[in-house]
């Protein structure tokens, strides 16, 4: 690739970042605050999954809290079937605490049949189905929901609207299934991910770096992925649709794969999140947190993979460091409004937009001149 | 003789009972260059919507190199070998010069043989001659949105090419053009004659004469003449159908 | 049955007073937003308030709650909206901003808090306002029970949507609110003043969602986050209906308001709304531009 300023500049911006949470616990040692940075971390992952769907394909999802939900329930699932919690209740083999809470008097206490079902808890007994699952059901349910969509040609706003009306059909489904799903209360008292005999405890330096390197793993493989062909041809159909079908490229096909990686990314997030925080709830799947993660995105940058997930990290940085301040800790949500509102009026393009803008001034004029494509060499 | 390019069999359209296009035939040649007239709402571009599939025709057929492409989905039809030019430049804006050019390469379309970075030696090549073809050496790292009117329908038309398109479609490629943009245009509509089948809608004459080998002219959505030049500044009903407008100019 | 399609009809009332308002920025300013509400929320407020200061029951505190919305919303046009015409995502964006900065200034009563100063009716706290007696008291009339207060929903909401209706089509300023919904630029240039007539437009449509506070705190607890779950409901009856169509909003209001009613009584609210949504996103993707979209080039 042509060398430019700004290709510098990018390569450095990444490589200090990943530098930069893979050194943090050499710096930092109070596990209480590594394991909030791993959560806001996992946060991040999200800000790189809105990016890519938004500032790269031009679809806003407002409903991307149902991948994260899906995938966080997925593992959880798993993770609770392992708790002492599902262990202890007097049968051979786990069966979760609020299942018996609500079984009919006289079921038996066994997950084939104690509720109505429960036997879908079955699979999930082996850490491996749900770990897999997480994975899976998001990306499949993503398919499935962004077939239609874009096959339809349904457009802007109103994907908005289908997927946000989605994450919301899906909350309240989980919550009536109260039996199976513990309702509003969500999955809690979980047990750890055990991966080779290793317990991840969450407060453990170990489970830090697994967020860590499963951010870096996952900033840089999407990277990858727009700098590809396909990459390119994603960002063709967000400026020009129609001049994309005209020279032969199968829009929706594009739209549906792109989409479908933004939900696998938001599930994987899940999956960590549940690692981290050691529980899933329906709030997951809540219009606000939806909303905040899009306005994580907005004040990091749209258009950036990386200022996306910079931004979703500093916000809730900043908003937990504030809400432990005594004088900011109502006041801080009204701040926070209100800080969306300015990055909105004046700062569209975020704080990677900023950072770009302030390359471009710091190293101006610097006339490296078209390099000829035959210099351009596939790299593999 | 040479063989058919595009077969336009009894094509027709109507919206809510208007004819827009009406039983239309006519049989394009490979490597002809083919000049469409007409009045204002003769029903040029509808043809056009209708060959490259964004309107649906209700009638007729559309052959390309007899395999029929009537009302397949617009990115089979771009497969099949049509490229669309269309009035009012259709380029991706937020992107660069260059990079527009690579999306146009577009020998693979599938999302997953596209997962590689860089592009094929063919195709490098190919952007290369399009370049000095469309002199656009100097603004490839700019975004297409700020490039002039003119460099912008270059663009396009460049991008036809690296497309490699069999047929190409052009809307009025010299509209809002000053006299030395056509005369660059013409130059590079010429270039492509031969190579590629041309079917090119305009109103400017004076480009017409420069460019044109046969015309067809349209009224009423339907077929009026067809012909060299001469037939067609002789022609008795084209002179009737234009005499509203003052004849052709 | 009858009861069914009366829970049903005053549900859609009040869904059709919130999505009336969001018809009318969405549809004539092409604003989604998010703080509409919060509108409805400081229409509620006004209520408790005008109740425990001024003693005024509800029927004194309509018009004035849609003062207090209208001069709210005003404010939002003019200091945040006015800004980011044609950028629709944006809006949606920024007054989610507003939204959460109006629900908390309602949380710590305008920051006063911080003083140690408290304003009674205000704060995180719920809050209930009285219904007039007479309005509460149900009375039989040709053999059906008529409830007296949803009676007095349906029919404000009629009237509302009547004046609605009869501004947009029966005097000027409407016919330059519909100018500016088919091209700004063109009604600019017919001597138009677009950002007047946005601005007042904007406000009316907040204010109607203040009068839906006013009725919704009738029956619901009055708190800051009242508002955040309608803005979606309202929203959506807006976009099946068909964006800047009155009748499809008020047909998609009642279609969307008897499913929730009937589904409801036959399982629970839970499974109501969800069914709901999903009829939702199935006719979005039937047909995207609304049951009864405004024909527009």
């Amino acid at each position: 690739m042509t060398i430019t300023t700004r290709g510098i500049a990018e390569s450095l911006a990444y490589g200090g970042f990943i530098a930069a949470i893979l050194l943090l616990p050499l710096v930092m040692d109070d596990v209480f605050w590594l394991n909030r940075i791993a959560k806001y971390l996992v946060f991040g992952m999200l800000g790189v999954a809105i990016a890519l769907s938004w500032g790269y394909a031009g679809v806003l999802n407002l409903g991307q809290g149902l991948f994260f939900g899906l995938g966080a329930y997925m593992v959880a699932m798993s993770l609770k079937l392992q708790s002492y919690t599902s262990l202890q209740q007097g049968s051979d083999t786990p069966v979760p605490d609020f299942m018996l809470w609500n079984a009919e008097p006289g079921a038996p206490t066994d997950l084939c049949c104690i509720n109505q079902g429960s036997f879908l808890w079955i699979p999930f007994q082996a850490q491996w189905f749900g770990i897999v699952m997480a994975l899976i059901v998001p990306t499949l349910i993503a398919l499935a929901l962004a077939w239609p969509i874009f096959r339809l040609r349904v457009s802007g706003v109103y994907v908005a609207i289908i997927t946000l009306a989605m994450v919301l059909l899906v909350r309240l489904l989980i919550i009536d299934a109260q039996p199976i799903t513990n309702g509003f209360n969500g999955l809690t008292d979980l047990g750890w991910l055990t991966i080779g005999g290793f317990e991840f405890d969450p407060y453990l330096v170990e489970t830090y770096y697994l967020v860590a390197v499963s951010l870096a793993i996952a900033l840089l493989a999407t990277r990858w992925l727009v700098s590809t062909k396909a990459g390119l041809i994603l960002q063709s159909t967000r400026d020009d649709a129609n001049r994309a079908r005209y020279l032969g490229y199968n829009v929706a096909a594009y739209q549906v794969f792109f989409f479908a990686v933004s939900a696998g990314i938001a599930g994987f997030a899940g999956l960590l999140y549940v690692i981290a925080a050691e529980f899933a709830s329906p709030s997951f799947m809540d219009l606000a947190f939806s909303i905040s993660m899009v306005v994580w995105a907005a004040v990091g940058g749209r258009g950036s993979l990386l200022g996306a997930c910079i931004g979703a990290i500093l916000i809730n940085t900043i908003e937990a460091t504030a809400s432990e301040t005594e004088v900011l800790q109502e006041a801080w949500k009204a701040i926070i409004g209100l800080v969306f509102v300015l990055v909105v009026l004046f700062m569209p393009r975020g704080l990677a937009g900023v950072a770009l803008d302030a390359v471009a001034w710091i190293a101006p004029k610097r006339k490296l001149g078209p390099a000829p494509l035959a210099q351009q060499e596939p790299a593999e | 003789m040479r063989k058919p390019a595009l077969t336009i069999d009894g094509l027709g359209v109507s919206f809510g009972g208007f004819k827009a296009v009406d039983g239309f035939t006519t049989v394009v040649n490979d490597g002809e260059l083919r000049v469409v007239l007409g009045p204002n709402g003769a029903g040029k571009t509808t043809m056009m919507d209708l060959i490259s599939g964004k309107t649906a025709a209700t009638e007729g057929k559309v052959y390309l190199y007899g395999q029929e492409i009537t009302n397949k989905p617009e990115h089979e039809i771009a497969r099949a070998g049509i490229g669309r030019k269309f009035q009012i430049p259709s380029i991706f804006r937020d992107l660069r010069v260059r990079e527009n050019l690579e999306v146009a390469a577009a020998r693979e379309t599938s999302v997953f043989r596209n997962l590689r970075l860089g592009l094929r030696k063919e195709e490098r090549d190919r952007i290369e001659e399009v370049i000095d073809l469309t002199r656009l050496g100097d603004v490839l790292d700019t975004r297409a949105g700020d490039l002039s009117h003119g460099q912008m329908q270059w663009l396009e038309l460049g991008m036809l090419i690296v497309q490699d398109a069999r047929v190409i479609l052009l809307d009025e490629p010299t509209a809002g053009m000053t006299q030395a943009e056509t005369l660059k245009t013409s130059r590079i509509i010429n270039e492509l004659k031969g190579k590629h089948t041309l079917i090119v809608v305009e109103h400017d004459m004076a480009f017409v004469r420069e460019i044109a080998e046969r015309i067809t002219v349209m009224h009423m959505g339907k077929l009026l003449a067809e012909g060299s030049i001469a037939q067609i500044e002789a022609d008795a009903a084209v002179r009737e159908a234009y005499l509203g407008s003052g004849g052709i100019h | 049955m009858s009861e069914i399609l009366f829970i049903g009809l005053s549900l859609s009332s009040i869904l059709l007073l919130i999505a009336l308002g969001l018809s009318i920025t969405y549809g004539a300013m092409g604003v989604i937003n998010m703080a509409h509400g919060e509108l409805v929320m400081i229409g509620a407020y006004t209520a408790v308030l005008a109740g425990i200061y001024l003693g005024l029951n509800l029927f004194f505190a309509l018009p004035l709650a849609f003062l207090m919305a209208g001069v709210v919303g005003l404010l939002i046009e003019r200091l945040v909206i006015r800004r980011l015409y044609g950028r629709i995502i944006d809006t949606l964006l920024a007054t989610w901003g507003v939204a959460i900065l109006l629900q908390q200034a309602i949380r710590l009563e305008f920051g006063l808090t911080f003083f140690g100063i408290h304003i009674e009716g205000l704060g995180p706290g719920l809050q209930n306002m009285a219904v007039p007696g007479f309005l509460t008291q149900p009375f039989d009339l040709w053999g059906l029970t008529i409830q007296p207060y949803r009676s007095f929903i349906i029919v404000l909401t009629l009237i509302l949507t009547g004046v609605t209706w009869f501004l947009m089509y029966r005097t000027s300023i409407g016919m330059q609110v519909r100018a500016i919904m088919r091209n700004p630029q063109m009604a600019a240039a017919c001597g138009i003043d677009v950002r007047r007539v946005s601005m007042l437009t904007f406000a009316y449509g907040s204010g109607l969602a203040g009068v839906a506070g006013v009725l919704l705190a009738g029956f619901k607890t009055v708190q800051p986050d009242m508002g955040a779950s309608v803005v979606v409901d309202g929203f959506l009856v807006v976009v099946v209906g068909g964006v800047g169509s009155l009748f499809g909003t008020l047909a998609s209001a009642g279609i969307l308001g008897q499913i929730n009613g009937s589904i409801a009584v036959l399982t629970n609210d839970i499974l109501a709304r969800a069914v709901v949504f999903g009829v939702v996103i199935l006719l979005i993707l039937w047909k995207p531009r609304g049951l009864f979209s405004m024909r527009s080039r």
